[in-house]
């Protein structure tokens, strides 16, 4: 529908007419991102799915710590000066402590440095114990100081919101989204991690993938209102000697979560608390079902 | 874990995610589904020189909360014009009384014998409950009353489905059971008594006598059972596949009383004409395979079915929609049909004079060898506040064709099985 598509060579922006609405769709975040409207108007529909990607675009433009120059870069760049931060990363940090604390130190986004020394691109050894070690000295959200305005980060260490960005910019733009158009169902999808702000009579048909058949979906479930969000990803493990290492690290150790869970996906009221049960319960390990069990939320689990 | 309850993580993020994203903690409630759906449609169907019907369709379904449907149908339709009756054409005009026994009808010399004292008005009321009944169970049930001039039908059905595999397989079995009375105008002829005339008679008391000898006392009814049990499978996120096997029995009065057979001579010379007869008993096996998908802007069906009587009829249907979504207002749908049957084993074309009568016989060309064909076009337009218009142009053709009778003297002349042209229009809408 040439005269219903936007396309940008970068991010692939492109809205295509559906059975209920439009579909738009664009790249952000290293990740697909859908927008799927009821809506029959198109110039709505353009204008739902431009707030969409301007959102995505800003929040990744903002948080990332691929990006020079942004507030997440000049962190970890601070040298154990402290910077001034505004609200919006303010809140960031501060959901974050919530979580570490929560997770009892399981979920930190200041294990950056740890994180770098596994790479589950297929290599066959593991990290050397030493350095290890020498890495977990500069992990432990405990030791970031937080004021109303200001970060200060110890020396060594930087922090990636990685854990928390993509599902707090699908929440954002659906909020966005159910604030300016109230009365059209919309699901907003960046990578998988979905939601649903305003009520949709029939549902949404939402499929969850089985990490070990990724050509089907292995279940499917009908999405009315609410969020979900997976963790895990899929094939990436490190075989050494006939055991395998799963890509969860626990930062405590610096080594993987064992018997953790291929993925998680979880249903809740909106995709931030989905996201971060998804991954707490990975890094509970075997006792990934039990813990959501515990939470009184849906879930679903794939183990190898 | 030191933390007592693992349950405060989940309320503990709850807050502190609202807290992040500036959104309200209430709790969602969903608005309760109790709107009311009203169709609206007319249609005309129309057959080249023969039947025209024009139907008026009304269809209000309510649903009930999440869990209960009530859908309420009524459906009037009016018919005029002719319809094939069973003889064969001849070199000269032919002259049949009518199925009163009051008056008659001329058909000129070469043509196909159409019956012109068509004429009927029917009512259709219907009503059906579907209701939930957990996540894995649904369970219908319907009534069903129609009334024609000479003919009542009333039903009652129920059906269940479960759903297995988290909803990817859905296994459904249903029953219905209808009887139906049949009261023909003029009464039920007996079977292959031969049509009088009242120019064969010196008065109207003796044609009258005549006539009544071949017509049988009051009404006769008929029953059917329906069974069928069925499978839907989601294949994957964007095919599904369904496959059906349905037994039907019917028992009773299912003769056409309206239906003649001309009986010729070696020559093709008509004699007279019988009406006709067919078994009061039909065991019907059909299998129904379908597969739907969606497509980018579009959903595509293809379905395939296979039916097969012990009156030796056995059709084979193929057919397909395309719709295509021009925008997400507006659809186009193209539908193809294909259908072939073979002939009910006591179907012939007409008798011959001077044979011993079969026990059953029918001319009529619906239970003969035929292929038909249908080709329509659909347009659908969403109208803002959720109406809904839609548009059907179809064309439908019907071709008998010889089941291997031979054909006598000058019936080669003619066609004795002419194709039937109709025209399907509707329009609907939807609020």
């Amino acid at each position: 529908m040439a005269a219903n598509s936007t396309n940008s060579q970068a991010n692939n922006i492109s809205i295509q007419p559906r059975e209920w609405g439009f579909l738009g769709s664009f790249r952000a975040m290293a990740s697909p991102c859908e927008v799927l409207m009821a809506v029959s108007d198109p110039y709505i529909a353009e204008q739902m799915l431009q707030l969409a990607f301007q959102e995505a675009k800003r929040i990744e433009q903002k948080f990332s710590r691929f990006i020079e120059g942004n507030v997440i870069w000049h962190l970890n760049h601070a040298n154990g000066v402290a910077k001034p931060i505004d609200a919006e990363t303010l809140h960031l940090f501060q959901f974050a402590q919530q979580c570490y604390q929560l997770s009892d130190g399981a979920f930190d986004i200041s294990a950056c440095a740890l994180m770098s020394l596994w790479r589950f691109d297929g290599q066959q050894r593991l990290p050397k114990h030493s350095d290890i070690t020498q890495a977990i000295q500069h992990v432990g959200l405990s030791r970031m100081t937080l004021t109303d305005n200001h970060v200060y980060l110890p020396s060594g260490m930087s922090i990636d919101f990685g854990g928390i960005g993509k599902e707090y910019a699908v929440d954002k733009t659906a909020q966005m989204l159910a604030k300016q158009w109230p009365d059209y169902s919309v699901l907003v999808n960046f990578g998988g991690d979905i939601a649903c702000p305003i009520s949709k009579a029939d549902g949404w048909q939402v499929g969850i993938e089985n990490p070990l058949h990724l050509d089907n979906a292995a279940a499917l479930l009908t999405i009315r209102q609410g969020a979900l969000a997976t963790s895990g990803t899929t094939r990436r493990y490190i075989e050494v000697d006939g055991r395998r290492y799963g890509h969860i690290i626990n930062p405590k150790t610096g080594y993987p979560v064992e018997q953790a869970p291929l993925s998680v996906t979880v249903l809740a009221q909106n995709c931030v608390m989905a996201g971060m049960l998804a991954t707490m319960s990975m890094l509970k390990g075997p006792d990934a079902e039990a813990f959501l069990q515990q939470q009184g939320v849906d879930f679903k689990v794939f183990r190898g | 874990m030191q933390l007592t309850s693992t349950q405060s993580i989940a309320s503990a993020l709850a807050l502190a995610s609202c807290s992040l994203i500036g959104q309200s903690q209430a709790a969602e409630t969903l608005p309760a589904n109790d709107d009311w759906k009203v169709d609206a449609a007319i249609m005309y169907y129309g057959e080249q020189d023969r039947v025209q019907a024009a139907e008026a369709i009304g269809n209000v379904q309510k649903a009930f909360g999440d869990s209960s449907l009530l859908d309420l149908k009524i459906v009037v339709d009016s018919l005029t014009g002719a319809s094939a009756s069973g003889a064969v054409a001849q070199a000269q005009s032919q002259t049949f009384t009518r199925p009163s026994g009051k008056g008659e009808y001329t058909v000129k010399a070469g043509e196909t014998p159409l019956d012109d004292t068509f004429h009927d008005t029917r009512v259709q009321l219907s009503a059906n409950w579907q209701e939930i009944l957990n996540q894995d169970w649904t369970g219908n049930v319907g009534v069903y009353a129609s009334k024609e001039f000479d003919y009542l039908s009333m039903g009652l059905n129920g059906g269940i489905e479960r759903s297995f595999n988290k909803n990817n397989t859905t296994l459904a079995l249903s029953g219905a059971f209808t009887h139906d009375v049949v009261d023909p105008v003029g009464g039920r002829p007996v079977a292959l008594s031969e049509m009088v005339f009242r120019s064969d008679y010196n008065s109207d008391a003796e044609y009258q006598a005549a006539f009544d000898q071949t017509r049988l006392e009051g009404d006769d009814t008929k029953q059917t059972t329906d069974v069928m049990i069925g499978v839907t499978q989601i294949l994957n996120r964007n095919w599904l596949m369904q496959a059906n096997y349905g037994l039907s029995s019917v028992s009773g009065y299912m003769t056409d009383p309206y239906k003649i057979l001309s009986e010729v001579d070696v020559n093709g010379l008509t004699q007279g004409y019988r009406y006709e007869n067919r078994p009061d008993s039909r065991l019907k096996h059909s299998v129904f395979l379908m597969t739907k998908g969606a497509l980018d802007s579009g959903v595509v069906d293809f379905s395939y079915r296979y039916s097969t009587d012990d009156w030796d009829i056995t059709s084979h249907t193929l057919e397909t929609h395309y719709r295509y979504y021009f925008s997400p207002s507006f659809y186009g749908q193209l539908h193809l049909r294909y259908y072939q049957q073979q002939a009910a084993e006591f179907y012939q074309p007409f008798l011959m004079a001077g044979d011993a009568l079969p026990e059953y016989a029918s001319a009529d060309y619906r239970i003969g060898d035929m292929t038909a064909y249908t080709i329509g076009l659909k347009f659908g337009q969403r109208l803002s506040g959720g109406h809904e218009m839609t548009y059907r142009l179809e064309y439908y053709q019907q071709n008998p064709e010889n089941n291997g009778t031979d054909i006598p003297g000058q019936l080669q002349n003619y066609d004795l099985f002419p194709s039937v042209k109709a025209i399907v229009a509707q329009v609907s809408y939807s609020f």
